[in-house]
Protein backbone atom coordinates (compact mmCIF):
# COMPACT_ATOMS: atom_id res chain seq x y z
CA UNK A 1 0.00 0.00 0.00
CA UNK A 2 1.04 3.38 -0.36
CA UNK A 3 0.19 6.58 1.47
CA UNK A 4 -2.51 8.36 0.23
CA UNK A 5 -4.81 10.92 1.93
CA UNK A 6 -8.64 11.28 1.16
CA UNK A 7 -9.70 15.16 1.37
CA UNK A 8 -12.96 16.74 1.04
CA UNK A 9 -11.87 20.55 0.91
CA UNK A 10 -13.28 23.21 -1.47
CA UNK A 11 -10.81 25.17 -3.21
CA UNK A 12 -10.23 27.89 -5.26
CA UNK A 13 -8.50 27.19 -8.67
CA UNK A 14 -7.47 29.60 -11.75
CA UNK A 15 -7.78 27.60 -14.82
CA UNK A 16 -6.92 28.14 -18.35
CA UNK A 17 -10.15 27.66 -20.71
CA UNK A 18 -9.34 26.89 -24.41
CA UNK A 19 -9.08 25.31 -27.40
CA UNK A 20 -7.70 21.81 -28.55
CA UNK A 21 -7.34 18.45 -26.86
CA UNK A 22 -7.14 19.47 -23.05
CA UNK A 23 -9.69 22.74 -23.18
CA UNK A 24 -9.66 23.25 -19.76
CA UNK A 25 -6.64 23.31 -17.47
CA UNK A 26 -6.19 23.81 -13.84
CA UNK A 27 -3.21 26.60 -13.26
CA UNK A 28 -3.11 26.68 -9.76
CA UNK A 29 -5.27 26.33 -6.38
CA UNK A 30 -5.49 27.63 -3.23
CA UNK A 31 -6.66 25.11 -0.21
CA UNK A 32 -8.56 26.27 2.90
CA UNK A 33 -5.54 26.55 5.01
CA UNK A 34 -4.47 29.09 2.52
CA UNK A 35 -1.78 26.92 0.76
CA UNK A 36 -1.27 28.07 -2.49
CA UNK A 37 -0.73 24.87 -5.16
CA UNK A 38 0.67 25.67 -8.68
CA UNK A 39 0.21 22.55 -11.29
CA UNK A 40 3.15 21.99 -12.84
CA UNK A 41 1.81 18.60 -14.66
CA UNK A 42 -1.91 17.31 -15.27
CA UNK A 43 -1.33 13.37 -15.36
CA UNK A 44 -4.90 12.65 -16.43
CA UNK A 45 -8.32 14.05 -16.88
CA UNK A 46 -11.25 12.31 -17.12
CA UNK A 47 -15.18 12.59 -16.20
CA UNK A 48 -17.21 10.49 -13.63
CA UNK A 49 -20.90 10.34 -13.52
CA UNK A 50 -22.49 11.05 -10.08
CA UNK A 51 -26.04 10.46 -11.82
CA UNK A 52 -27.12 12.93 -14.44
CA UNK A 53 -24.24 15.49 -12.85
CA UNK A 54 -20.76 14.97 -14.20
CA UNK A 55 -17.59 14.94 -12.62
CA UNK A 56 -14.48 16.01 -14.07
CA UNK A 57 -11.39 14.91 -12.18
CA UNK A 58 -8.04 16.08 -12.92
CA UNK A 59 -4.87 14.31 -11.35
CA UNK A 60 -2.91 16.42 -10.97
CA UNK A 61 0.89 17.41 -9.52
CA UNK A 62 2.74 20.56 -8.55
CA UNK A 63 6.20 18.42 -8.83
CA UNK A 64 6.42 17.85 -5.19
CA UNK A 65 3.25 15.79 -4.83
CA UNK A 66 0.68 14.51 -7.05
CA UNK A 67 -3.36 16.10 -5.67
CA UNK A 68 -6.77 14.94 -7.62
CA UNK A 69 -8.69 17.92 -7.92
CA UNK A 70 -12.71 17.57 -9.19
CA UNK A 71 -15.08 19.61 -11.00
CA UNK A 72 -18.36 19.18 -10.87
CA UNK A 73 -19.85 20.93 -13.94
CA UNK A 74 -23.39 21.11 -12.44
CA UNK A 75 -22.87 23.07 -9.27
CA UNK A 76 -19.06 24.75 -10.88
CA UNK A 77 -17.50 24.16 -7.90
CA UNK A 78 -14.15 22.31 -7.42
CA UNK A 79 -12.96 20.10 -4.54
CA UNK A 80 -9.24 18.48 -3.64
CA UNK A 81 -10.34 15.10 -3.19
CA UNK A 82 -6.86 13.50 -2.69
CA UNK A 83 -3.36 13.94 -1.96
CA UNK A 84 -0.20 12.05 -2.28
CA UNK A 85 3.37 12.65 -1.14
CA UNK A 86 6.13 11.75 -3.42
CA UNK A 87 7.53 8.54 -2.87
CA UNK B 1 -15.55 -25.59 -44.91
CA UNK B 2 -13.07 -24.86 -47.92
CA UNK B 3 -9.66 -25.25 -46.44
CA UNK B 4 -6.92 -23.48 -48.01
CA UNK B 5 -3.28 -25.04 -47.88
CA UNK B 6 -1.59 -22.02 -48.95
CA UNK B 7 0.20 -19.07 -46.32
CA UNK B 8 -2.35 -16.34 -46.93
CA UNK B 9 0.25 -13.32 -48.65
CA UNK B 10 -2.06 -10.95 -49.67
CA UNK B 11 -0.93 -7.82 -48.07
CA UNK B 12 -1.89 -6.90 -44.42
CA UNK B 13 -4.76 -5.40 -43.66
CA UNK B 14 -5.26 -6.05 -39.87
CA UNK B 15 -3.92 -4.03 -37.06
CA UNK B 16 -4.06 -5.03 -33.36
CA UNK B 17 -3.75 -2.37 -30.54
CA UNK B 18 -3.05 -3.62 -27.08
CA UNK B 19 -2.38 -1.15 -24.14
CA UNK B 20 0.36 -2.28 -22.29
CA UNK B 21 0.01 -3.50 -18.57
CA UNK B 22 -3.47 -1.10 -19.31
CA UNK B 23 -4.55 -0.40 -15.49
CA UNK B 24 -1.19 0.38 -14.35
CA UNK B 25 -0.09 2.43 -17.01
CA UNK B 26 -3.07 4.55 -16.78
CA UNK B 27 -2.26 4.94 -12.90
CA UNK B 28 1.23 6.10 -13.73
CA UNK B 29 0.24 8.26 -16.70
CA UNK B 30 -2.28 9.72 -13.83
CA UNK B 31 -0.25 9.82 -10.83
CA UNK B 32 3.16 11.61 -11.80
CA UNK B 33 4.81 10.06 -8.54
CA UNK B 34 4.25 6.48 -9.60
CA UNK B 35 6.01 6.46 -12.63
CA UNK B 36 8.96 4.14 -13.09
CA UNK B 37 7.89 2.86 -9.60
CA UNK B 38 6.98 -1.21 -10.11
CA UNK B 39 3.09 -1.00 -9.38
CA UNK B 40 0.51 -3.30 -8.74
CA UNK B 41 -3.24 -2.87 -9.09
CA UNK B 42 -5.30 -4.93 -7.31
CA UNK B 43 -10.00 -4.95 -6.63
CA UNK B 44 -9.55 -4.46 -3.49
CA UNK B 45 -7.06 -3.04 -1.15
CA UNK B 46 -8.16 -5.55 2.10
CA UNK B 47 -6.59 -8.41 2.60
CA UNK B 48 -4.61 -10.45 0.46
CA UNK B 49 -5.90 -9.24 -2.96
CA UNK B 50 -4.65 -10.97 -6.71
CA UNK B 51 -3.13 -8.16 -8.79
CA UNK B 52 -4.88 -7.49 -11.34
CA UNK B 53 -2.30 -5.76 -14.07
CA UNK B 54 1.04 -4.82 -12.78
CA UNK B 55 3.27 -2.50 -14.34
CA UNK B 56 6.49 -3.37 -16.22
CA UNK B 57 8.70 -2.04 -13.52
CA UNK B 58 6.99 -4.88 -11.29
CA UNK B 59 7.12 -7.08 -14.28
CA UNK B 60 10.94 -7.22 -14.32
CA UNK B 61 11.11 -8.24 -10.90
CA UNK B 62 8.79 -11.56 -12.06
CA UNK B 63 5.25 -10.07 -10.42
CA UNK B 64 2.66 -11.61 -12.80
CA UNK B 65 -1.15 -10.79 -13.16
CA UNK B 66 -3.14 -13.08 -10.83
CA UNK B 67 -0.39 -13.50 -7.88
CA UNK B 68 -1.22 -12.80 -4.27
CA UNK B 69 -0.03 -9.25 -3.17
CA UNK B 70 2.34 -11.07 -0.49
CA UNK B 71 3.72 -13.38 -2.66
CA UNK B 72 4.09 -10.17 -5.37
CA UNK B 73 5.68 -8.14 -2.50
CA UNK B 74 8.02 -11.06 -2.04
CA UNK B 75 9.72 -10.71 -5.02
CA UNK B 76 9.45 -6.80 -5.64
CA UNK B 77 10.28 -4.79 -2.76
CA UNK B 78 8.98 -1.60 -2.71
CA UNK B 79 5.99 -2.62 -4.35
CA UNK B 80 3.13 -0.02 -4.88
CA UNK B 81 -0.37 -1.06 -4.69
CA UNK B 82 -3.00 0.45 -5.45
CA UNK B 83 -7.01 0.13 -6.09
CA UNK B 84 -8.27 -0.25 -9.21
CA UNK B 85 -10.19 2.78 -10.36
CA UNK B 86 -12.84 2.24 -13.12
CA UNK B 87 -13.94 5.55 -14.83
CA UNK B 88 -9.99 6.27 -15.28
CA UNK B 89 -9.90 3.03 -17.08
CA UNK B 90 -13.47 3.45 -19.15
CA UNK B 91 -12.06 7.03 -20.38
CA UNK B 92 -9.09 5.50 -21.60
CA UNK B 93 -11.17 2.53 -23.59
CA UNK B 94 -13.07 5.53 -25.13
CA UNK B 95 -10.24 7.56 -26.17
CA UNK B 96 -8.51 4.36 -27.83
CA UNK B 97 -11.59 3.16 -29.36
CA UNK B 98 -12.42 6.92 -30.97
CA UNK B 99 -8.97 7.21 -32.46
CA UNK B 100 -9.21 3.42 -34.20
CA UNK B 101 -12.65 4.35 -35.10
CA UNK B 102 -10.91 7.48 -36.91
CA UNK B 103 -9.27 5.60 -39.21
CA UNK B 104 -12.05 2.57 -40.40
CA UNK B 105 -16.14 1.44 -39.83
CA UNK B 106 -14.92 -2.01 -39.11
CA UNK B 107 -13.11 -1.86 -35.66
CA UNK B 108 -13.96 -4.48 -32.31
CA UNK B 109 -12.61 -3.81 -28.85
CA UNK B 110 -11.80 -7.35 -27.74
CA UNK B 111 -11.36 -6.33 -23.99
CA UNK B 112 -11.00 -2.72 -22.09
CA UNK B 113 -7.74 -2.63 -23.26
CA UNK B 114 -7.20 -4.45 -26.71
CA UNK B 115 -8.92 -3.90 -30.11
CA UNK B 116 -9.08 -4.25 -33.94
CA UNK B 117 -8.61 -2.07 -36.38
CA UNK B 118 -10.15 -3.90 -40.13
CA UNK B 119 -8.45 -1.67 -42.62
CA UNK B 120 -9.76 -3.80 -45.79
CA UNK B 121 -13.17 -1.84 -44.88
CA UNK B 122 -10.82 1.79 -44.54
CA UNK B 123 -11.89 4.59 -46.90
CA UNK B 124 -8.70 4.52 -49.40
CA UNK B 125 -8.07 8.24 -48.81
CA UNK B 126 -6.93 7.05 -45.50
CA UNK B 127 -3.82 5.11 -46.18
CA UNK B 128 -3.23 7.24 -49.65
CA UNK B 129 1.01 6.50 -49.90
CA UNK B 130 0.97 5.46 -46.43
CA UNK B 131 1.75 1.94 -44.92
CA UNK B 132 -0.06 0.32 -42.02
CA UNK B 133 3.18 0.74 -40.15
CA UNK B 134 3.50 4.37 -40.82
CA UNK B 135 -0.85 4.23 -39.51
CA UNK B 136 0.75 1.84 -36.22
CA UNK B 137 2.89 4.80 -35.60
CA UNK B 138 0.55 7.78 -35.48
CA UNK B 139 -2.12 5.67 -33.52
CA UNK B 140 1.00 5.38 -30.98
CA UNK B 141 1.63 8.73 -31.42
CA UNK B 142 -2.37 9.97 -31.25
CA UNK B 143 -2.14 7.60 -27.96
CA UNK B 144 0.21 9.73 -26.40
CA UNK B 145 -1.19 13.44 -27.30
CA UNK B 146 -4.84 12.33 -26.50
CA UNK B 147 -4.32 10.73 -23.38
CA UNK B 148 -1.16 11.36 -22.01
CA UNK B 149 2.86 10.58 -22.46
CA UNK B 150 3.41 7.93 -20.38
CA UNK B 151 0.47 6.02 -22.50
CA UNK B 152 2.21 2.96 -24.41
CA UNK B 153 0.76 0.72 -26.62
CA UNK B 154 1.98 -2.67 -29.03
CA UNK B 155 0.51 -2.84 -32.14
CA UNK B 156 0.26 -5.66 -34.27
CA UNK B 157 -0.35 -6.17 -37.87
CA UNK B 158 -1.18 -9.40 -40.03
CA UNK B 159 -3.65 -10.53 -42.55
CA UNK B 160 -5.91 -11.98 -39.92
CA UNK B 161 -6.75 -11.18 -36.48
CA UNK B 162 -4.92 -14.42 -34.59
CA UNK B 163 -1.56 -13.14 -36.45
CA UNK B 164 -2.14 -9.66 -35.43
CA UNK B 165 -2.57 -9.92 -32.15
CA UNK B 166 0.63 -12.65 -32.12
CA UNK B 167 2.66 -9.65 -33.95
CA UNK B 168 1.13 -7.06 -31.33
CA UNK B 169 2.77 -9.53 -28.74
CA UNK B 170 6.10 -10.01 -29.94
CA UNK B 171 7.94 -7.07 -28.58
CA UNK B 172 6.51 -5.44 -25.16
CA UNK B 173 6.29 -3.03 -24.27
CA UNK B 174 5.84 -0.36 -27.02
CA UNK B 175 6.15 -2.69 -30.05
CA UNK B 176 5.13 -2.61 -33.66
CA UNK B 177 5.54 -5.63 -35.41
CA UNK B 178 4.10 -7.05 -38.86
CA UNK B 179 3.72 -10.66 -39.89
CA UNK B 180 3.29 -11.46 -43.22
CA UNK B 181 3.81 -14.61 -45.59
CA UNK B 182 7.59 -13.71 -45.64
CA UNK B 183 8.28 -13.92 -42.20
CA UNK B 184 5.59 -16.49 -40.71
CA UNK B 185 8.20 -19.58 -40.62
CA UNK B 186 10.10 -17.00 -38.96
CA UNK B 187 8.20 -15.56 -36.52
CA UNK B 188 6.96 -19.22 -35.09
CA UNK B 189 10.06 -20.74 -34.70
CA UNK B 190 10.94 -18.13 -32.05
CA UNK B 191 7.92 -19.44 -29.99
CA UNK B 192 6.21 -21.92 -27.93
CA UNK B 193 3.39 -23.74 -28.10
CA UNK B 194 1.66 -22.14 -25.52
CA UNK B 195 2.83 -18.49 -26.84
CA UNK B 196 0.03 -18.74 -29.86
CA UNK B 197 -3.07 -16.77 -28.15
CA UNK B 198 -5.95 -19.80 -27.55
CA UNK B 199 -3.01 -22.58 -26.85
CA UNK B 200 -3.26 -23.60 -22.81
CA UNK B 201 -2.36 -26.18 -21.22
CA UNK B 202 -4.84 -28.47 -22.07
CA UNK B 203 -4.51 -27.75 -25.76
CA UNK B 204 -0.28 -28.10 -25.53
CA UNK B 205 -1.11 -31.76 -24.31
CA UNK B 206 -3.39 -32.40 -26.75
CA UNK B 207 -0.88 -31.04 -29.43
CA UNK B 208 1.89 -33.31 -28.19
CA UNK B 209 -0.12 -36.56 -27.60
CA UNK B 210 0.22 -36.88 -30.88
CA UNK B 211 3.61 -34.96 -31.43
CA UNK B 212 2.99 -31.82 -32.27
CA UNK B 213 5.55 -30.18 -30.41
CA UNK B 214 5.73 -26.49 -31.09
CA UNK B 215 3.84 -23.87 -33.79
CA UNK B 216 6.04 -25.09 -36.77
CA UNK B 217 5.48 -28.56 -36.03
CA UNK B 218 0.86 -27.15 -35.76
CA UNK B 219 1.69 -25.01 -38.91
CA UNK B 220 2.97 -27.99 -40.91
CA UNK B 221 0.17 -30.62 -39.89
CA UNK B 222 -2.46 -31.46 -42.21
CA UNK B 223 -6.10 -30.07 -41.48
CA UNK B 224 -7.28 -34.00 -41.42
CA UNK B 225 -5.04 -34.40 -38.58
CA UNK B 226 -6.01 -31.84 -36.56
CA UNK B 227 -9.38 -32.27 -37.24
CA UNK B 228 -9.43 -35.94 -36.86
CA UNK B 229 -6.96 -36.44 -34.17
CA UNK B 230 -6.07 -33.55 -32.02
CA UNK B 231 -9.61 -31.09 -31.66
CA UNK B 232 -12.00 -34.17 -32.89
CA UNK B 233 -13.71 -30.81 -33.89
CA UNK B 234 -14.07 -28.23 -36.65
CA UNK B 235 -11.74 -26.55 -33.77
CA UNK B 236 -8.92 -28.35 -36.09
CA UNK B 237 -9.90 -27.25 -39.37
CA UNK B 238 -10.55 -23.25 -38.00
CA UNK B 239 -6.60 -23.58 -36.54
CA UNK B 240 -5.18 -25.03 -39.68
CA UNK B 241 -6.58 -22.11 -41.37
CA UNK B 242 -5.72 -19.51 -38.68
CA UNK B 243 -2.10 -20.64 -38.15
CA UNK B 244 -2.37 -19.83 -42.30
CA UNK B 245 -3.32 -15.77 -41.87
CA UNK B 246 -6.57 -16.85 -43.26
CA UNK B 247 -9.29 -15.45 -41.28
CA UNK B 248 -11.34 -17.48 -39.05
CA UNK B 249 -12.42 -15.11 -36.30
CA UNK B 250 -14.49 -12.57 -37.41
CA UNK B 251 -17.84 -13.45 -36.14
CA UNK B 252 -20.00 -11.12 -33.82
CA UNK B 253 -20.34 -12.75 -30.22
CA UNK B 254 -23.85 -12.77 -28.90
CA UNK B 255 -24.40 -11.62 -25.18
CA UNK B 256 -25.52 -15.41 -23.48
CA UNK B 257 -24.89 -14.81 -19.71
CA UNK B 258 -24.78 -11.44 -17.72
CA UNK B 259 -23.45 -12.03 -14.34
CA UNK B 260 -21.24 -10.54 -11.43
CA UNK B 261 -18.54 -12.38 -9.07
CA UNK B 262 -17.56 -11.19 -5.41
CA UNK B 263 -14.80 -13.20 -3.46
CA UNK B 264 -16.50 -12.71 0.14
CA UNK B 265 -14.43 -9.67 2.11
CA UNK B 266 -13.95 -12.24 5.39
CA UNK B 267 -14.58 -16.07 5.52
CA UNK B 268 -16.23 -16.01 8.73
CA UNK B 269 -19.29 -13.92 7.98
CA UNK B 270 -22.49 -15.38 8.85
CA UNK B 271 -24.92 -16.71 6.10
CA UNK B 272 -26.86 -13.41 6.46
CA UNK B 273 -24.42 -11.59 6.07
CA UNK B 274 -23.38 -13.65 2.97
CA UNK B 275 -27.08 -13.42 1.85
CA UNK B 276 -26.91 -9.44 1.68
CA UNK B 277 -23.84 -9.69 -0.41
CA UNK B 278 -25.95 -12.37 -2.72
CA UNK B 279 -28.74 -9.59 -2.70
CA UNK B 280 -26.25 -6.98 -3.69
CA UNK B 281 -24.76 -8.83 -6.63
CA UNK B 282 -28.24 -10.05 -8.13
CA UNK B 283 -29.26 -6.30 -7.74
CA UNK B 284 -26.00 -5.44 -9.71
CA UNK B 285 -27.26 -8.13 -12.19
CA UNK B 286 -30.84 -7.15 -12.94
CA UNK B 287 -29.52 -3.68 -13.52
CA UNK B 288 -27.11 -5.04 -16.31
CA UNK B 289 -30.03 -7.16 -17.85
CA UNK B 290 -32.52 -4.44 -18.22
CA UNK B 291 -29.97 -2.19 -19.19
CA UNK B 292 -29.35 -4.56 -22.29
CA UNK B 293 -33.03 -4.00 -22.93
CA UNK B 294 -33.18 -8.30 -21.92
CA UNK B 295 -35.07 -10.70 -19.83
CA UNK B 296 -34.22 -13.73 -18.51
CA UNK B 297 -35.72 -17.59 -17.63
CA UNK B 298 -32.28 -19.27 -15.71
CA UNK B 299 -30.50 -18.15 -12.79
CA UNK B 300 -27.35 -19.63 -12.16
CA UNK B 301 -25.37 -19.07 -8.73
CA UNK B 302 -22.66 -21.12 -7.54
CA UNK B 303 -19.29 -20.83 -4.71
CA UNK B 304 -16.18 -21.91 -4.49
CA UNK B 305 -15.46 -23.19 -0.42
CA UNK B 306 -12.39 -24.32 1.30
CA UNK B 307 -12.80 -28.17 1.76
CA UNK B 308 -14.18 -29.21 5.15
CA UNK B 309 -11.25 -30.83 5.85
CA UNK B 310 -9.58 -26.94 5.72
CA UNK B 311 -6.89 -28.03 3.73
CA UNK B 312 -7.94 -24.86 1.36
CA UNK B 313 -8.29 -27.12 -1.49
CA UNK B 314 -11.02 -25.43 -3.42
CA UNK B 315 -14.44 -26.89 -4.38
CA UNK B 316 -16.86 -26.04 -6.48
CA UNK B 317 -20.47 -25.85 -5.83
CA UNK B 318 -23.16 -24.53 -7.84
CA UNK B 319 -26.97 -24.87 -8.93
CA UNK B 320 -29.39 -23.37 -11.48
CA UNK B 321 -33.31 -22.80 -12.05
CA UNK B 322 -35.15 -22.41 -15.39
CA UNK B 323 -38.92 -20.31 -14.67
CA UNK B 324 -41.56 -20.99 -17.58
CA UNK B 325 -41.63 -17.28 -18.06
CA UNK B 326 -38.86 -14.56 -18.28
CA UNK B 327 -38.08 -12.49 -15.53
CA UNK B 328 -36.52 -9.37 -15.34
CA UNK B 329 -36.40 -7.29 -11.62
CA UNK B 330 -34.37 -7.39 -8.88
CA UNK B 331 -36.41 -8.85 -6.60
CA UNK B 332 -37.11 -12.44 -8.58
CA UNK B 333 -33.89 -12.53 -9.09
CA UNK B 334 -32.74 -12.58 -5.85
CA UNK B 335 -35.70 -14.62 -4.63
CA UNK B 336 -34.84 -17.45 -6.97
CA UNK B 337 -31.14 -17.25 -6.39
CA UNK B 338 -32.08 -17.02 -2.95
CA UNK B 339 -34.04 -19.97 -3.36
CA UNK B 340 -30.92 -22.33 -4.88
CA UNK B 341 -28.99 -21.17 -2.42
CA UNK B 342 -30.33 -22.07 0.61
CA UNK B 343 -28.39 -25.55 -0.07
CA UNK B 344 -25.40 -23.88 -0.73
CA UNK B 345 -22.18 -25.70 1.26
CA UNK B 346 -20.60 -24.08 4.51
CA UNK B 347 -16.97 -21.69 4.36
CA UNK B 348 -17.67 -20.34 1.03
CA UNK B 349 -15.20 -18.03 -0.50
CA UNK B 350 -16.95 -16.49 -3.25
CA UNK B 351 -20.54 -15.73 -4.41
CA UNK B 352 -21.14 -15.98 -8.63
CA UNK B 353 -24.92 -15.20 -10.23
CA UNK B 354 -25.59 -15.01 -13.58
CA UNK B 355 -28.70 -15.21 -15.44
CA UNK B 356 -29.15 -16.86 -18.72
CA UNK B 357 -31.22 -17.61 -21.45
CA UNK B 358 -31.96 -14.30 -22.21
CA UNK B 359 -34.26 -12.89 -24.40
CA UNK B 360 -35.75 -9.93 -25.86
CA UNK B 361 -37.26 -7.51 -22.73
CA UNK B 362 -40.60 -7.05 -24.65
CA UNK B 363 -42.66 -10.05 -23.49
CA UNK B 364 -45.60 -11.34 -25.99
CA UNK B 365 -47.03 -13.32 -24.36
CA UNK B 366 -48.32 -11.80 -21.49
CA UNK B 367 -49.33 -14.78 -18.76
CA UNK B 368 -52.26 -14.98 -16.11
CA UNK B 369 -50.39 -13.32 -13.58
CA UNK B 370 -50.29 -9.87 -16.60
CA UNK B 371 -51.16 -7.49 -13.76
CA UNK B 372 -48.32 -8.93 -11.62
CA UNK B 373 -45.86 -8.55 -14.57
CA UNK B 374 -46.94 -4.66 -15.64
CA UNK B 375 -46.58 -3.97 -11.91
CA UNK B 376 -43.47 -5.21 -11.37
CA UNK B 377 -42.12 -3.55 -14.38
CA UNK B 378 -43.61 -0.43 -13.56
CA UNK B 379 -41.70 -0.01 -10.49
CA UNK B 380 -38.52 -1.58 -11.83
CA UNK B 381 -38.83 0.91 -14.36
CA UNK B 382 -39.31 4.05 -12.03
CA UNK B 383 -36.15 2.41 -9.47
CA UNK B 384 -34.06 2.14 -12.69
CA UNK B 385 -34.98 5.99 -13.82
CA UNK B 386 -34.27 6.93 -10.23
CA UNK B 387 -30.94 5.36 -10.49
CA UNK B 388 -30.35 6.93 -13.57
CA UNK B 389 -30.72 9.95 -12.77
CA UNK B 390 -28.98 10.11 -9.35
CA UNK B 391 -26.96 7.42 -9.53
CA UNK B 392 -26.02 3.65 -9.30
CA UNK B 393 -27.93 2.63 -5.54
CA UNK B 394 -29.75 5.66 -5.24
CA UNK B 395 -32.95 2.80 -4.40
CA UNK B 396 -31.41 -0.38 -3.34
CA UNK B 397 -32.70 -3.30 -0.95
CA UNK B 398 -32.86 -2.19 2.09
CA UNK B 399 -30.84 -5.21 3.47
CA UNK B 400 -27.91 -4.60 0.84
CA UNK B 401 -27.27 -1.21 2.75
CA UNK B 402 -24.02 -2.56 4.35
CA UNK B 403 -22.88 -3.96 1.44
CA UNK B 404 -22.66 -0.40 -0.52
CA UNK B 405 -19.04 0.10 0.63
CA UNK B 406 -18.06 -3.40 0.50
CA UNK B 407 -19.26 -4.36 -2.94
CA UNK B 408 -18.16 -1.71 -6.02
CA UNK B 409 -18.52 -1.88 -9.80
CA UNK B 410 -15.25 -3.83 -11.32
CA UNK B 411 -13.98 -3.40 -15.01
CA UNK B 412 -14.99 -6.98 -16.29
CA UNK B 413 -12.53 -8.83 -17.72
CA UNK B 414 -13.36 -9.70 -21.52
CA UNK B 415 -16.31 -8.35 -21.67
CA UNK B 416 -17.16 -4.41 -23.33
CA UNK B 417 -20.62 -4.72 -22.76
CA UNK B 418 -20.58 -2.22 -19.46
CA UNK B 419 -18.37 0.07 -20.59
Amino acid sequence: MFDETTLNERIDVIARFGVGLNPCEPVKFRRPNGREVVVSEIGLRHPTVQGKRTIHVFDVTDGAADYRIEFDSEHLTWQLTRMGDRL
Amino acid sequence: MNLRESINDAEPMVMHIDLNSCFATVEQQARVRLRGRPLAVVNRLAGDAMVITASYEAKTHGVKTGMRISDAKRLCRGLVVTETDPPKYRYVYHKLLDIMNSYSASVSMKSIDEGVIDFKQAPGHLLSGRTLEQVGLEVKARLKAEVGGAMRCNVGIATNRFLAKTAAGLHKPDGLDVITADNLRKVYAGMKLTDLTGIAERNRERLESVGIMNPLQFLDTPAEVLHKMVFMSVNGDLWHQRLRGWEVDDVETQTKRIGRQFVLDGFTMSFDEILQRLHNLCESVGERLRAQGMSARGVYVGTRTFGMTGDKRRNYWHAQFVSQVPFFSNDTIYTLAKRLFMSAPPDIRDINVHVYLLSDGEDNQLSLFADEYVRSKAITGAVDEINYRYGERTIHAANTLPTNRIIKTKIPFGSTRYL
